[in-house]
């Protein structure tokens, strides 16, 4: 139940660069200025990370995988309810898996 | 737009909504807790590191390479590699947020993460006010499970006995798919999910670490900046 100093040290820089990009993206757009082109980037972010995450979830996975993909967006077109469907999409990856065990 | 602001009211709307998050944290973080248990780490260390550096991705990737003697600039470089996605996410948050006094927003970019990141987002491109009170609520019911959730995961390791049996897994997964749902609506193109897709899945094959995540958003999001509408 102690806290080595090594350990502390490692931690508190790994907290540090964490930090640094948490806040750094905020701070460095404050000196660039909002233009169209820089605004359609911005926006496009969100949906260019959900690409990143899944689209490696989507090839490295299989059948329980894919069908979960469909069932979390089939779902929330259904129910718009954030809860519901993404709970359910993890219920028919269970049920797929042990389908096919 | 509407001018941003930041209201306790906020606070309590991001809460409310950013528990929806809470079962994917304790999951992982149970996973976290038993790996840093498993790499020598003591209970005090592992509730510091969760509650300091506090991003699931990195301390699951940092702990794959944690060793005696400490590699801290490996240690560093791999917090660096899988949290540069922040970067991006924090940046957009600037159009929305700039003008509010460094207070009232600098707490919520402290200890924000993807799933409340992206809770926020929908809630300014379905046109409610800029609410930095909501990123920092939600961003509070996220990082005090998280920590609380390695600490169990580090005492009880064995109760999370095969987390894919139940789906588990596949949580942040879903998430991400129900939150693409509403981003798809906004969006002007799909140019950006293709692009950043493609990049994602070439790049997790051809190099080492977390640099995918960093390499696909922003290539993808680069390709929704090639066509400007004209105002």
């Amino acid at each position: 139940m102690s806290i080595r100093p090594e350990v502390f040290q490692a931690i508190a820089l790994l907290g540090l660069a964490s930090l640094a990009c948490r806040l750094s993206g905020f701070l460095l757009m404050r000196y660039v200025s909002i233009t169209p082109r820089v605004d359609a980037w911005l926006r496009a972010i969100p949906i260019a990370l959900v690409g990143a995450i899944l689209g490696p979830v989507a090839v490295n996975g299989g059948p329980p995988e894919w069908l979960g993909l469909i069932a979390a967006m089939g779902l929330m077109y259904v129910t718009a309810n954030d809860f519901v469907s993404t709970l359910g999409a993890c219920a028919v990856v269970a049920l797929t898996r042990a389908a096919l065990a | 737009m509407q001018a941003p602001t930041f209201t306790w009211h906020g606070v309590l709307d991001g809460a409310h909504k950013g528990i929806l998050i809470a079962p994917t944290l304790i999951a992982f973080g149970l996973g976290v807790g038993l790996l840093a248990a498993s790499k020598g780490l003591t209970v005090a260390e592992i509730a510091l590191m969760s509650a300091w550096v506090y991003a699931g991705g990195a301390q699951m990737a940092t702990l794959q390479v944690w060793a005696e003697p400490l590699p801290v600039f490996a240690l560093v470089l791999t917090v660096l590699a899988m949290n540069a996605r922040y970067v991006l996410l924090s940046a957009s948050l600037r159009p929305y947020f700039g003008t509010l006094p460094f207070w009232q927003i600098y707490p919520g970019l402290a200890i924000f993460g993807d799933g409340n990141w992206m809770l926020q987002m929908r809630e300014v491109t379905e046109g409610r006010r800029p609410d930095a009170g909501f990123l920092l609520g939600s961003g509070l019911v996220m990082i005090l499970p998280w920590t609380g959730s390695t600490v169990v995961g580090h005492l009880f390791g064995q109760i999370l006995s095969d987390p894919r049996r139940f789906g588990i897994d596949f949580l942040l997964a879903a998430f991400f798919a129900v939150m693409a749902v509403g981003f798809l609506r906004a969006a002007r193109s799909i140019a950006p999910l293709l692009v950043a897709v493609a990049v994602a899945v070439l790049v997790q094959k051809l190099v080492p670490g977390p640099w995918y995540l960093f390499a696909g958003a922003l290539a993808g999001s680069l390709a929704g900046a090639v066509r400007v509408d004209k105002a």
